[in-house]
């Protein structure tokens, strides 16, 4: 009897180590349950749309669009939900990652439910934009998941294996040597070294940030300048130009670390303000329609 | 008196340690190259920034040499007297000299105050590597999308409504709640599009029949008299039991205070621009669908027959029938053998025939009307101006032709018995006796000398003086013969004989103009089609009272119910909704249609015969105005306005 249970607990421990060995992620979780389920559901509302005859044409108003529309407002605030969700550590039954990839194919499955419960009557109204504010969460949403999936391995490889802290521990070297090296300069010379070294290397707005284009870097500026100068300490330049093109390909490393984590971050600036406005459109949308009954 | 240089280094630990250190010399110099008596390592300090000289021992003079000055108490200067027991606080680059006096001594202390480099700045690692340092926070604008969607799509349509709540119609221009429209509305009321509170009165309340009625009254009320008479209840039970989805949706009616029955509930609103779409057969057949079983049990019984789709499930029509010579019409179910009196004789297999008299009559005008071989139809049955209808037949118009009341020629022209009037007729007739002598034989006449003799019996003058005698008084036979059986009117008429006190009198004639009154019948949309085709009583019916109204098997030789469904094989099906037929208004007019499903009238209009082509005028000369003109008598069709 006892064997009985052991064997059947080794064999669940051997299914959590292949998932492990697999890293199961929250797409992939129990086998695409959720994608299925989600899947299913969809076929479910085009199909019984296509049946359902509803007088005189599909709109929100009848049955099968309050249907929709409920199971629609009621997908939106359980998404809504994982905000709150995540910051909960459980043990229990659902998991995080189950929570996630229910949050995942749910959502997209919510791009169907949301579009045949308008009968496809669009127009400039609350309504439609509650539908528009959906679909641009969705669709950053959607964006979040493909770089979730794609960007990770580049954000590794262009680390090579250091952290955040010592990318800028890098740069910070080079300054100290830079401000070493540039002691015996020309004050002309100087300028353009101190100018590299007032440059805040997370300067840059939300464009260079995306980007990766740094138009007015300094250190640039800096080893343009130098190489171009003539007399003084000729050796004492050349160092420091040494200098400057090292820090640039540490400053370049750390813009490219910056740009990967952008891309990977600013979704989550669309989607979770527009959620909430979409909560508040969909409060209006709601209120609308039960307020001209 | 001697300047001392104190240096303060931090350790790991925080400790401070200072470090005195005298500086020889009165005159002391300061810069980035190692020469200098003060070395101050900063790209930002020339390499011979400034001399520090002091004449008195207290008093010191800071000399900027390069021409870049230094920071005093925030200002920049090129030179500065100190006076060291005040001390001060001089700025070079990133390094602060702060002079102060020790007793005998100057104390310069040299520090290193701003950062070597930006980067050597502490940093939040997870606010500068992260998007956080570049973008407003989430949370903010969270809430600022989210109060900016409640302010512009919740709080100012309801202020929009609130401040106009006792006006009876808003001003033009923008209105908050448009914004809540929630698709265009119909053409016919597309101007209410900026006033919505012109139907959605209340907050919360749906829209009541009132705010329809508020607009719709007196000649614009569009209600089905039908079914603006029935009590609400009896038309709520009248629908066929609710599915799944319909008992949803009353669950859903019911819990938000949604009254069933309204107008709207079949006007539905905001569905599009352009015209309120054509209703389809559902909305008949929802109620129509077994509604008499269903109003028996709910206690209103019903005389209509259900009808859910012309193909297959619709009553036989119900013609209007006059059972009896001057009976009431009343509707009855078209089954074999039900008579029609309308007061005429005419037995249509007899004028219809290819053979026999009546055909080569015909044959015998043609080239003078539009007759071929033999009679058809339309040789006597005219349609409307508008084609729908078929007139009621009119003797000099449509009998004329062959009928003909002539009984004189008054040089050259035809005198003619008038129609209508049997007074008239009996006068004109007895005139005629008493005014003209029988034409008088041609022995009479000349110079020729008379033989005695032929005033005898059986002779000529006999005869003929004897006929002028007797003549008035043969206007009685002549009229007698006019009105009994072989005489002009009795072919077509029933005669009334005088009886004491009346004359000859003719049955009224009494043509129903429209027998299907609950339908709408377009000869027009069929004029493609023969008569016969649907009238295929006509070339059989022996007698006048035959009702030839074609029934509905004949409609559905070619109309199939609106999904096409069918008893019988149809060749060129016709899709038939109710309201190709049936009005739901009752206005009597024609059922109201879109556009795109109206039939094209294609027939040349050269086709069309001049209008009074045979006209009795062409057989009789013209006559007096309106001397022949038929009254036409309406039967009073009360049921129209009782709810038809």
């Amino acid at each position: 009897m006892a064997s009985l249970f052991q064997r059947r607990r080794s064999k669940a421990t051997q299914t959590e180590r292949v998932r492990e060995r697999k890293h199961e992620g929250f797409l992939r979780y129990a086998g695409f349950r959720w994608a299925k389920i989600s899947g299913g559901l969809c076929l479910l509302v085009i199909v019984s749309y296509a049946l359902v005859d509803v007088t005189p044409r599909h709109n929100g108003g009848s049955w099968y669009g309050y249907t929709l529309g409920t199971i629609g407002a009621g997908l939106i605030l359980w998404l809504t939900a994982l905000g709150y969700r995540k910051r909960k550590m459980t043990s229990t039954a659902w998991s995080l990652k189950a929570w996630t990839s229910a949050h995942v194919y749910l959502g997209l499955s919510l791009v169907v439910i949301g579009t045949w419960h308008t009968g496809f009557q669009l127009g400039w109204n609350v309504h439609t934009l509650a539908w528009v504010l959906m679909m641009l969460v969705i669709l950053s949403g959607l964006y979040g998941v493909i770089v979730y999936a794609t960007l990770p391995a580049a954000l590794s490889n262009n680390r090579d294996e250091m952290t955040q802290m010592q990318m800028l521990e890098a740069i910070r070297a080079f300054d100290r040597q830079l401000h070493a090296a540039a002691q015996p300069l020309t004050p002309q010379d100087t300028a353009p070294v101190l100018a590299s070294l007032d440059e805040d290397p997370f300067a840059g707005g939300i464009g260079a940030r995306l980007s990766g284009r740094y138009a007015k870097c300094a250190t640039g500026a800096a080893l343009v300048a130098l190489a171009a100068a003539r007399g003084g300490d000729a050796e004492a330049r050349a160092k420091v130009v040494g200098l400057l093109s090292q820090k640039q390909a540490a400053l370049g490393r750390l813009r490219q670390h910056l740009r990967l984590r952008a891309l990977l971050e600013i979704w989550l600036y669309v989607h979770v303000p527009l959620t909430f406005a979409l909560i508040a459109a969909l409060s209006a949308h709601i209120i609308s329609v039960f307020f001209y009954w | 008196m001697s300047f001392i240089l104190r240096r303060i280094s931090t350790t790991k630990t925080g400790k401070q340690i200072i470090r005195d250190q005298p500086l020889p010399g009165e005159t002391i110099t300061l810069g980035r190259e190692g020469g200098n008596t003060i070395h101050i390592a900063d790209l930002a300090v020339n390499p011979h920034h400034a001399t520090i000289t002091s004449a008195d021992g207290r008093h010191v003079r800071v000399t900027a040499s390069d021409g870049l000055g230094f920071d005093i108490n925030g200002r920049s200067v090129d030179t500065a007297d100190i006076d060291s027991a005040a001390g001060a606080e001089l700025r070079f680059g990133g390094h602060r000299l702060t002079i102060a006096r020790e007793g005998d001594d100057i104390i310069l202390l040299v520090e290193r105050i701003d950062e070597l480099s930006q980067s050597s700045k502490d940093v939040d690692e997870a606010k500068a590597f992260s998007l956080a340092g570049v973008m407003p926070g989430k949370r903010m604008a969270a809430w600022a999308f989210g109060l900016l969607m409640l302010f512009a799509f919740l709080i100012g349509p309801i202020w929009a409504w609130h401040s106009y709540r006792q006006v009876d119609e808003r001003p033009d221009g923008y209105h908050a709640d448009s914004a809540w429209l929630s698709g265009p509305l119909s053409s016919a009321h597309a101007s209410l599009k900026n006033d919505c509170q012109s139907c959605h009165v209340e907050p919360f309340v749906a829209v009541t029949d009132k705010a329809c009625v508020g607009c719709h009254t007196g000649e614009h009320k569009a209600m089905s008299m039908a079914h603006a008479n029935a009590p609400t209840a009896m038309l709520l039970a009248a629908r066929h039991p609710p599915g799944v989805g319909e008992r949803i949706l009353a669950g859903f009616a019911k819990t938000f205070n949604k009254p069933q029955g309204r107008c709207v509930e079949c006007h539905t609103e905001h569905e599009g621009a352009g015209p309120m779409p054509a209703t389809p057969q559902k909305f008949c057949a929802d109620c129509h669908d077994g509604m008499s079983a269903r109003l028996k049990t709910a206690g209103h019984p019903t005389m209509l027959a259900d009808a859910s789709d012309f193909g297959t499930g619709h009553p036989e029509f119900r013609p209007l029938v006059r059972s009896a010579p001057g009976a009431k019409l009343v509707r009855t179910p078209l089954t074999k053998g039900v008579v029609d009196y309308n007061g005429l004789k005419f037995p249509h297999d007899m004028h219809l025939q290819a053979t026999g008299g009546v055909a080569r009559m015909a044959a015998s005008f043609r080239g003078r009307y539009d007759f071929g071989k033999q009679l058809e139809c339309e040789n006597c049955h005219r349609v409307d101006a508008d084609g729908v209808r078929v007139k009621p037949v009119e003797m000099e118009r449509d009998c004329a032709m062959c009928h003909s009341l002539a009984f004189e020629t008054v040089g050259g022209v035809t005198r003619t018995l008038r129609h209508g009037e049997p007074d008239q007729v009996v006068a004109d007739l007895t005139a005629y006796y008493r005014s003209t002598p029988p034409a008088r034989p041609l022995q009479l006449g000349g110079m020729q000398r008379r033989r005695p003799g032929a005033y005898a019996e059986g002779q000529v003058y006999n005869i003929y003086f004897r006929e002028v005698a007797v003549r008035p008084s043969r206007a009685a036979d002549a009229v007698r013969a006019v009105f009994s059986k072989g005489g002009a009117c009795y072919d077509c008429h029933t005669i009334v004989a005088p009886q004491a006190g009346t004359s000859w009198r003719v049955m009224p004639v009494d043509q129903t103009p429209r027998f299907l009154q609950k339908g709408w019948f377009d000869h027009d949309a069929h004029k493609e089609t023969a008569c016969a085709d649907c009238h295929t009583a006509a070339p059989r019916s022996k007698a006048a009272t035959d009702l030839l109204v074609p029934g509905l098997r004949q409609c559905r030789d070619c109309h199939v119910g609106e999904g096409g469904t069918r008893l019988v094989k149809v060749k060129t099906a016709t899709e038939s909704p109710c309201a190709m037929c049936h009005e739901y208004h009752s206005d009597g007019g024609k059922p109201w249609m879109p556009p795109a499903q109206r039939k094209k009238n294609v027939a040349a209009i050269t086709d069309r015969r001049p209008r009074d082509a045979f006209a009795v005028s062409l057989i009789t000369g013209p006559g007096r105005r309106q001397l022949y003109d038929v009254t036409w008598r309406t039967p009073a069709l009360r049921p129209t306005n009782t709810g038809g």
